[in-house]
């Protein structure tokens, strides 16, 4: 049985790498091109859902909305030729993470995600990409590197992914009873701490090392991001550096 | 009785697009924002396995893959604007100097 499920996924993947193929940019995009993309993508996505159906798997509703968001919002991330829209695409995917996240009763994880990536890490991305805008629509923007080795590499991979995993959910002795416990009352002592708790327990007391190490990760990044941004180089195509205050002048607003 | 499977299909797709634009894109930025994709499908396999085992353990590994991110995403990005003023582009192509 998992073995059609199998190959149900692997030509669900295939048809999303072929509308992969023909979303990515291209100079002279054509019309007809990007609506097979996005038919093959719709096709793609409907068979995924399909198989997760017909397995017998009983999600919510609302998964399969977040995941649709979640999917489309990335193949425009990856496919929008202006870079400021890739980004506020991918708050877009992190918000449906998030929202999956939940309902997988990772609430602290959820909160999390939403705070560091959609708050810092997206706010880093467009201070960059404000900073380093240029004018106009560059080339390298609206012609993709090497689109049909990109879609077959990950073609290949999440092939690969999708062989392991289809027959997940079918006897698997270390899977939980349907009436199981609730994630957040694993370590906390049965009691039915928070969920936020039991993530906190399991640092303190299994991982103390790993945390330590994730702080020093993290000074390490933040002295190499403070070298790396105060080091003065050369600029190699003659043109003078804009002094502070008259960078981006010359770019036109979105 | 749920399965990850739906998750793990997901996360697989996240990361497969994340992969396909981290390959395909000329931009710089729009190269790491990729990973960033390639994360986000880690962290809802990693979320959907600790729910499916009734465990905390997957969600506290997603939280050390957040602590990654940030630390990669900082130093990508100082990288990033290294290398744009060095070239005044954000074009990877221009620094294909090391093709055969």
């Amino acid at each position: 049985m998992s073995g059609g499920r199998a190959y149900l996924l692997y030509v669900a993947f295939a048809l999303g790498a072929f509308a992969l193929y023909f979303l990515v940019p291209r100079p002279n995009a054509r019309l007809a091109a990007r609506t097979i993309g996005w038919l093959s993508a719709v096709l793609a996505g409907g068979l995924a859902l399909y198989v997760s159906r017909n397995a017998g798997l009983d999600q919510n509703a609302f998964f399969y909305v977040f995941a649709a968001a979640a999917l489309l919002a990335g193949v425009r991330v990856i496919t929008h030729p202006k870079p400021v829209y890739s980004a506020v695409y991918f708050v877009v995917v992190v918000l449906a993470v998030a929202a999956i996240l939940l309902l997988h009763e990772a609430e602290f994880l959820a909160v999390a995600l939403v705070v560091i990536y959609a708050g810092a890490i997206l706010v880093t991305y467009l201070f960059v990409i404000m900073l380093a805008q240029q004018p106009g629509a560059p080339v390298y923007d609206r012609r993709a590197r090497e689109p049909f080795g990109a879609v077959v590499a990950a073609f290949l991979l999440t092939g690969a992914i999708a062989g392991q995993s289809a027959s997940l959910g079918e006897d698997d002795p270390r899977a939980t009873p349907p009436a199981r416990t609730a994630v957040s009352r694993d370590h906390a002592g049965g009691a039915s701490a928070g969920n936020t708790a039991a993530i906190g327990v399991a640092i303190m007391t299994r991982y103390p090392v790993a945390l330590e190490i994730g702080g020093v990760l993290l000074l390490i990044s933040m002295v190499g991001a403070v070298a790396l941004s105060r080091k003065r180089v050369p600029t190699e195509s003659g043109r003078q550096a804009p002094s502070l205050g008259q960078i981006g002048k010359e770019v036109e607003p979105f | 009785m749920s399965s990850p499977l739906p998750s793990v299909i997901l996360g697989a797709a996240l990361f497969g697009l994340g992969l396909a634009g981290f390959l395909a894109r000329r931009n710089l930025i729009v190269i790491f924002l990729s990973t960033e994709v390639m994360f986000q499908g880690v962290i809802l396999n990693a979320a959907a396995f600790a729910r499916y085992y009734a465990h905390v353990e997957g969600q506290t590994y997603a939280l050390f893959l957040l602590v990654i991110a940030a630390v990669e995403a900082g130093l990508a990005l100082g990288l990033v604007m290294l290398l744009y003023r060095r070239r005044d582009t954000l074009d990877a192509e221009a620094w294909s100097t090391m093709r055969g």
